[in-house]
């Protein structure tokens, strides 16, 4: 059976205008990158899913995902090809989950192709100094791999409830237009740390690889700190763990595909390598996803 | 597992079933005159009679949160399966009103619903696709089965949307004010175990979901600017006209599809709107397939209001414990949602009525 494949990948990275940038233009930014690079035309997307986790004015409803539908142009009549559209929200976990579900329907046939894209904002006037992370967005188009050994491998996500207080993030009605209050323990990257070794031995395991076959590790840019130490705890040398601590702040959702595109322009894979993608959230939730080139 | 419902060697359909249901009410009833009266300024409206909607359920003293472990409860206290059993948990609320303070972003509420029914080995995360959110969950489990990712789990939705209710009563200005339609609205929760059927003569034999993203501006919910709460603005005219336009040719699909025609219907479970919509609807459906409609439209609007993702599976609950549905009847599901989003599903019940009545008809 074929695997699902990142056909093309988009991002936007966070920048500083006059006008701050929302969630819904950082998506549609990433996505038209995507699409541009793609050899899909828009209309073979069959699936969109959002994956960002906080969105301008704090909307809830619609899904997010039906306005960055709309302004990418995808199939947004009910004539014809069509496209379904939804948000799926697990934090800084929610584009490798998002993956998976696309990859579930590519295997059962559901649909040709499917566009995973995430963003973040803080749309407050006041924004609480807890939410630290600044605005950007990230695009990923999701196919069936036409060669047999290319594409996502497996995925494995470790969640552990009992630290479910540990990241929280709720928007506040108490006040008009609401407003994000974000909290997060300081032994939180401590957390994420413990439990990185477990899910990176299952998904390793799942997938029949040994670390030496692993050329890049690329995980979620939580922090310089936190990304000093992950190596060792997952047991890669330094220079397999991708870090761009040093111009990447951490964005939440889109962190790990960032830092994925990064280090594809960095170096650019060839056929036969190996990556680990290491996604990090609140629940407390670990995701890893082994993807060959 | 309890008893397996199914050995591996027997699995012979592709079709996802509704392994289990649970519904949640609260207890408290809140008429229309009594959610009218509340208003600051009350609409000239009579909107018992314009919606149809006599009465509906609130919550009082719990979450969203709430609603939607007590609805996983009921289904799994129904289910062959244990939490422990669960490979995947999707909530699929809209209204994440899971403690005072506000709207619940992170952690996946998924994730508490998880630790409070003890479904550890479970993966989680939150689906949202405003009232076909649960149609959603059913279409994103349907993939993971049917590819092998999952063998069963469990969609869940808590809808607490009485604050936007009290929102609107609140902050309402005129009798043509787009919050107006929140005045509808009612709390509820449901709950579906998704297994793979071991018939193919059962379970879901079409699953349609598409998204009119032209449409997006007819309804949404955010934040109020003038005030504390959320608030819910739907231009309802032009959503129905939009919705009754284009929806009855997906209808048809769905039906050509399962392979059916209209005889072969026992039951159709829309989105409980309001009754005058669902009436509408059918009568869209009937200009467009050229005659009227059978009398088998089941509704629950008038008592329960719209509930949001709940709304079809109250519904559905109430109609099996009124010996409506009976094992091997044949429905199809209509979903409407802002988007505009239109999902049909064609479904075929195995035992679940006769479980179900079994179960819960003495608790009523």
């Amino acid at each position: 059976m074929s695997r699902c494949r990142i056909e093309s990948l988009g991002i936007s990275l966070p920048r500083r205008h006059f006008r701050r940038w929302g969630s819904i233009r950082h998506a549609v930014q990433a996505g038209r990158q995507c699409l541009k690079t793609s050899q899909h035309c828009k209309a073979d997307v069959g699936l969109l899913i959002n994956a960002g986790v906080h969105r301008d004015h704090h909307i809830c409803e619609p899904a997010m995902a039906v306005f960055i539908q709309h302004r990418l142009g995808i199939n947004m009549e009910f004539q014809g090809r069509s496209t379904l559209s939804f948000d799926l929200q697990n934090g800084g976990c929610g584009m490798l989950d998002a993956a998976h579900v696309v990859a579930a329907q590519l295997q059962s046939g559901e649909i040709e192709a499917g566009l995973v894209v995430a963003s973040e904002t803080n749309p407050d006037r006041h924004p609480d100094p807890n939410f630290a992370c600044p605005a950007s967005g990230a695009a990923l188009l999701l196919d069936r791999s036409p060669w047999s050994g290319s594409g996502f491998g497996e995925f494995a996500f470790h969640t552990r409830d009992e630290y479910a207080d540990a990241y929280t993030s709720l928007v506040s009605l108490a006040e008009k237009r609401g407003r994000i209050i974000m909290k997060r323990r300081d032994e939180l990257e401590d957390t994420y740390l413990s439990l990185a070794g477990a899910v990176v031995e299952e998904v390793l395991a799942r997938d029949g690889l040994r670390r030496e076959e692993i050329d890049l590790v690329v995980p979620a840019q939580i922090s310089a700190a936190f990304l000093s130490r992950l190596p060792a705890v997952i047991g890669f040398p330094d220079g397999r763990v991708a870090n761009f601590s040093d111009r990447l702040p951490d964005t939440l959702s889109t962190s790990l595909f960032l830092a994925l595109k990064l280090a594809m322009d960095g170096r650019r894979p060839v056929p036969g390598q190996k990556a680990l993608l290491l996604a990090f959230g609140s629940g407390i939730t670990v995701a890893a996803a082994t993807y060959h080139f | 597992m309890k008893n397996s419902p199914r050995s591996e060697a027997a699995v012979r359909s592709d079709n996802i079933r509704i392994e289990s249901l649970g519904v949640y009410l609260p207890e408290k009833i809140v008429s229309m005159e009594e959610m009218l009266a509340s208003c600051r300024r009350r609409p000239r409206w009579d909107l018992e009679r314009i919606t149809g909607i006599r009465e509906r359920r609130m919550a009082v003293g719990e979450y969203a949160i709430d609603l939607g472990i007590k609805a996983a409860r009921q289904a799994l206290a129904m289910s062959a399966y244990r939490a422990e059993d669960l490979d995947v948990i999707v909530c699929t609320s809209i209204s994440k009103y899971n403690g005072e303070n506000g709207f619940h972003l992170e952690p996946a509420t998924a994730v508490r619903i998880r630790a409070a029914i003890g479904a550890g080995k479970a993966r989680v995360f939150d689906v949202v696709n405003a009232c076909a959110g649960m149609f959603t969950g059913i279409y994103v489990l349907q993939g993971m089965i049917r590819s092998g990712m999952a063998r069963c789990g469990l969609v869940v939705s808590g809808e607490l949307n009485m604050p936007l209710a009290q929102t609107a009563a609140r902050e309402l200005r005129h009798s043509f004010d787009g919050q107006l339609v929140a005045l509808t609205l009612g709390d509820g929760g449901a709950a579906l175990v998704i297994d793979r059927s071991p018939d193919t003569q059962a379970g879901f034999r079409h699953i349609d979901l598409v998204t009119g993203a032209r449409h997006d501006h007819y309804c949404y919910s955010r934040p109020s600017r003038r005030g504390p709460g959320g608030i819910l603005v739907t231009k309802a005219r032009g959503l129905q006209r939009k919705g009754n336009e284009h929806f009855p040719a997906y209808f048809k699909r769905a039906l050509d599809s399962s392979g059916w025609t209209l005889d072969d219907l026992q039951h159709i479970i829309p989105h409980q709107v309001s009754v005058r919509a669902i009436e509408n609807g059918v009568r869209a459906v009937g200009r467009y397939l050229g005659g009227t409609l059978p009398d088998i439209t089941r509704c629950c609007a008038d008592h329960y209001g719209n509930t949001s993702t709940t709304s079809h599976f109250l519904a559905i609950h109430d109609a099996i414990l009124q010996g409506r549905i009976q094992n091997g009847h044949n429905a199809m599901l209509v979903s409407g949602a802002s988007g505009i989003v239109i999902a049909h599903a064609t479904y075929t019940f195995d035992e679940l009525p006769q479980r179900y009545r079994a179960r819960f008809a003495g608790d009523r």
